[in-house]
């Protein structure tokens, strides 16, 4: 019922909005018609400008608009020119060769060359050196983008010449044309300390202040924290212009709020709604709502632990460690009524690690289930998991079995969840202590003896966001992740001989392969069950930009995705007499502007303001006349 | 007489400030989970070494407080955590902010503080004029016309939560009436031509939300001061000062009202820590970039050394303003200097 108040405020809002509709557009100051602007608006806060403290969505799409990385990411994620224009690998899969795009500039106008790709590959392995050397876990900010080449098996690099950049790697790997690094200036960053890049304690942060130097599309030229980021294009891009003259990121911290701007225009792209503003804003004119899927899933996982007892610890039943229990228990989840209730129908039902997102690498499971409860106390029965007197199933070793199902504070809709499984599995004779857990506490609870804890914890409600290759999600259920990122402690042999074969895979089709049978695998023994893919909401205004591009194209999103594609591709909408867009199929553009925050005050506004003020001032005066009789009166008392 | 007055409220008011200053310590120290994850949160690849390294860094690994009892007795710690807080709290350092890396939260403090007390100060110099004068005429004029509407509308007002009251200005004068801008401090991406223009951009933002804090705060000062005038307006000095002939003007602004404003000089003073309270809701509401918009950042992110010092800064705000609040009840009230 957290939509309620919403809902009312909206229909009081349209109530009000019916009897001023008269109404006209905002006084506010802004920049001349013909500079346009593309103002994008985001739940998530701005907080940083350093790459390297990158921890939020927003902080990667602040990033990946001032620089390029070595390679880019296409329309379907895949890999695309970037500050390398081409690449090629060796025949044993060690040495890159990359060919750094010739008079290539910086916005500041100095040459971009290998010179300044080798100065980020080097910053990044002294930082996994410094780590390795010192074991007081440096980190260059906040520890994400080294991991994107130490997990590729960058061991060094070398520029023959200004053109050419050569990469070793330890082992063979297609993940560095996925590196998520940016290609950083070296005439500027040079002049700083790894301590002082990395945020090091003690060392005076590089903030990476306005205005920026970099080869990406847009460069920033003003930072107000908490309220917004305004980007100039940079004049010495060298890819595909667009329409945007300047791009404004804000935050929002109410959604409300961020949805009446985008209805008033005074923004005209908004990530991260809600569903029921998501089904208001489905009728509005010149808006466009893009249901994206998003890169991840919200999982059970299951304290698969067994290597052995865990004194002071561990799973409250052996039964969780067999694949049998627990496909029998996914027969027993109706992921299409979560994705309904839970998510108020945006999302999709879950079945591999793999979430469609991936587009070149989903893939539905061989042998699928479905939600049959009959089956699934089938399954129990014949796996030899006893119904008892009062029809509690019991474990093996004769315990009636009761799981603790618990979730982290920071996501209250696996609340509702673990109500269903609940009532699910309670037909099944299985019972649920279902309670929430403060975050940093379940954080404690899931680590295992190997990452120094007690795996104190049966099923746990979670998710997990990837990357643009499937790597990262594929990698936290490998067996070698067991004491770091491993949250269900499984064991599978074939499934970590396939996560090495696929990562040295070079041929995508053979790569395919792999990728399909660790999906399948994994469904198959359920250490997870994956309840559902989310769904990204974003919407946009169409009277002001055409060419929304999707990334990826099937199920994606215009802004938000990986890289600078979506901005690049935007055309003006009033400019073009044809405008035709891609693949979101919204409407066309009118061809008249509609009115928003950027035309000067209509006269209407000044009509209706002017008689308000004239009205206050009749009122003013009757009451002033009426009080000074009262007054004269009482004195004459 | 006076000076020991004034000593003695100051004395009480840096006793409080000592004891949140400890509280802010033990609060901290009881959530659940250990800091050490939380610092580490978002990071990936986190081994036992690394969460031991953290440990030693940010000096987790050295007792609470001072005095340590344990099997061997009572022995004194040199290095412990209290201490160094409290040193380093002496001496404003607030330490690291988790989110914004690299940025000390005093600095990030310092960003967002004059956009709050700009907002809030505004609204409450605002709310308490517009307040005062219309409870003090209501209460002047009981049963009036201004009385009962006036009344009205100050009890709906004080009901009003303040995200609601703002949504229904934001709705009402920034979507269908399009006067004012709806979020932040100004116009994102806007050319001035000069200072006036930029100040008259801040104005125009500044609109909505101001109107917002004082709107919600003059219903609860009305009733008060209405209150506090018809019981003033009792007193048998007022029948007194009628049966010399004074004028009733004279009377209300000469005795009336000062004697009046005694229980709201101390609502008002009372009242900044639910404003503060209220401040979040505000400026969430109109993407306010003040220490509202950042308190709710920061628990969404855990960001606990900023939360830290954004208790701290509030508590000491609201010891500050009751110590003001005494002292001109002491100028007001001569009977309380004793």
């Amino acid at each position: 019922m957290r939509t309620s108040i919403r809902a009312r405020l909206a229909a009081a809002g349209a109530v009000v909005g019916l009897l001023l509709s008269s109404a006209a557009p905002a006084v506010a100051p802004v920049a001349a018609a013909d500079h346009l602007i593309l103002r994008a608006g985001t739940d998530q806060d701005l907080q940083v400008l350093n790459p390297f403290s990158s921890i939020l969505v927003v902080d990667f799409e602040v990033f990946t608009l001032n620089y390029d990385l070595l390679v880019n990411f296409g329309a379907d994620l895949e890999p695309v020119p970037g500050f390398a224009d081409s690449w090629e690998v060796s025949a044993d899969g060690l040495t890159w060769t990359f060919h750094i795009r010739e008079g290539m500039k910086w916005s500041d106008g100095t040459p971009a060359t290998s010179e300044d790709a080798l100065y980020t590959f080097q910053l990044i392995l002294d930082a996994t050196e410094k780590s390795n050397a010192s074991e007081d876990g440096f980190y260059l900010g906040a520890g994400y983008l080294e991991g994107y080449h130490t997990n590729a098996g960058v061991i060094g690099a070398t520029a023959p010449d200004p053109q050419t950049l050569v990469v070793e790697t330890e082992f063979a790997s297609q993940l560095l044309l996925q590196a998520y690094v940016p290609i950083l200036p070296k005439h500027v960053w040079s002049s700083y300390t790894l301590e002082e890049i990395g945020s090091a304690e003690g060392a005076e942060p590089f903030l990476n202040e306005p205005p920026i130097v970099g080869t990406g599309p847009y460069q920033v030229v003003e930072w107000k924290p908490g309220e917004f980021i305004r980007y100039a294009r940079n004049p010495e891009y060298w890819g595909e212009n667009g329409a945007a003259d300047e791009v404004i990121l804000l935050t929002f911290e109410s959604a409300d709020t961020m949805v009446q701007a985008l209805k008033t225009g005074d923004v005209d792209y908004v990530r991260g709604i809600q569903p029921e503003q998501f089904e208001a804003l489905q009728s509005e004119p010149d808006i466009q709502v893009v249901e994206g899927i998003s890169n991840g899933y919200s999982q059970i996982a299951f304290n698969t632990y067994s290597r052995g007892p865990i004194e002071g610890g561990g799973a409250s039943t052996t039964a969780l460690q067999d694949p049998a229990f627990r496909d029998a228990l996914a027969w027993a989840i109706d992921q299409a009524k979560l994705v309904e209730v839970t998510l108020g129908g945006h999302g999709a039902p879950g079945d591999t690690n793999v979430p469609p997102y991936h587009t070149l690498w989903h893939v539905s499971p061989d042998k699928p289930r479905t939600f049959d409860l009959e089956e699934a106390k089938r399954r129990l029965d014949a796996a030899g998991y006893t119904l008892n007197a009062e029809g509690k199933r019991l474990d093996k070793e004769g315990k009636p079995i009761v799981l603790r199902v618990t979730w982290p504070d920071s996501e209250a809709e696996n609340a509702t969840n673990a109500q269903f499984i609940q009532e699910w599995w309670s037909q099944i004779g299985v019972g649920v202590d279902a309670f929430v857990t403060e975050e940093g506490k379940l954080l404690e609870d899931l680590l295992p003896p190997e990452g120094g804890g007690v795996a104190n914890f049966d099923i746990e409600l979670w998710g997990w966001v990837g990357d643009a290759d499937p790597t990262s999600l594929l990698n936290v259920l490998r067996s070698e992740e067991i004491g770091s990122f491993s949250d269900s402690f499984w064991e599978n042999d074939r499934y970590d001989e396939l996560f090495l074969l696929q990562r040295a895979e070079g041929d995508a089709t053979k790569r395919f392969e792999y990728i399909k049978e660790m999906q399948n695998v994994f469904y198959d023994e359920a250490p997870y069950i994956i309840l559902y893919y989310d769904a990204e909401l974003h919407a946009y205004r169409t009277d002001k930009f055409s060419n929304w591009s999707l990334q990826p194209s099937k199920g994606g999103t215009p802004l938000f995705g990986y890289g600078s594609i979506g901005y690049t591709k935007l055309t003006d909408a009033n400019a073009v007499p044809t405008p035709g867009p891609t693949s979101a199929g919204g409407p066309t553009a009118a061809p008249t502007p509609a009115p928003s925050g950027d035309g000067a005050p209509s006269g209407g506004g000044d009509q209706t303001t002017t008689l308000l003020v004239v009205g206050a001032a009749v009122v003013g005066v009757v009451a002033f006349l009426l009080l000074r009789r009262r007054r004269s009166a009482t004195e004459e008392e | 007489m006076a000076g020991s007055f004034i000593l003695r409220r100051i004395g009480v008011a840096l006793a409080t400030i000592a004891a949140i200053v400890l509280l802010n310590f033990v609060l901290f120290r009881l959530m659940p989970g250990s800091p050490e994850r939380v610092i580490l949160h978002g990071t990936p690849r986190v081994t036992p070494e690394i969460l031991e390294a953290t440990r030693e860094r940010w000096g987790l690994n050295d007792p609470l407080l001072p005095i340590v009892i344990d099997q061997s007795g009572i022995s004194f710690a040199a290095e412990n955590q209290f201490t160094k807080y409290l040193a380093a709290t002496v001496q404003g350092d607030l330490g690291y902010s988790f989110v914004a890396r690299g940025q000390t939260v005093g600095a990030v403090l310092a960003q967002r503080i004059w956009p709050t007390v700009l907002l809030f100060g505004l609204g409450e110099i605002i709310a308490i004029a517009a307040g005062l004068a219309l409870g003090a005429y209501s209460g002047w004029r009981r049963g009036g016309p201004i009385d009962f509407v006036g009344n009205g509308v100050s009890l709906l007002l004080y009901a009003t939560p303040y995200f609601l009251l703002g949504m229904v200005l934001l709705m009402l004068f920034g979507v269908a009436l399009r006067w004012f801008p709806i979020f932040g401090m100004q116009t994102a991406g806007a050319t001035y031509d000069g200072p006036i223009e930029q100040l008259l951009d801040l104005g125009s933002h500044l609109v909505l939300p101001v109107a917002t804090v004082a709107l919600g705060l003059i219903g609860q000062y009305a009733i008060v001061m209405r209150s506090s005038i018809v019981e003033t307006l009792s007193e048998d000095y007022i029948t007194t000062a009628r049966a010399m002939g004074l004028r009733e003007g004279r009377i209300l602004r000469g005795h009336a009202v000062p004697n009046a404003l005694l229980p709201t000089v101390s609502l008002v003073a009372i009242n900044l820590g639910y404003v503060v309270a209220g401040a979040i809701t505000v400026e969430v509401v109109f993407s306010w970039p003040g220490l509202g918009t950042l308190t709710v950042e920061a628990l969404q992110a855990r960001d606990y050394p900023v939360l830290q010092g954004v208790f701290l800064l509030l508590s000491i705000s609201v010891v500050v303003a009751n110590l003001l609040a005494d002292l001109i009840y002491g100028l007001l009230d001569p009977r309380v200097r004793t």
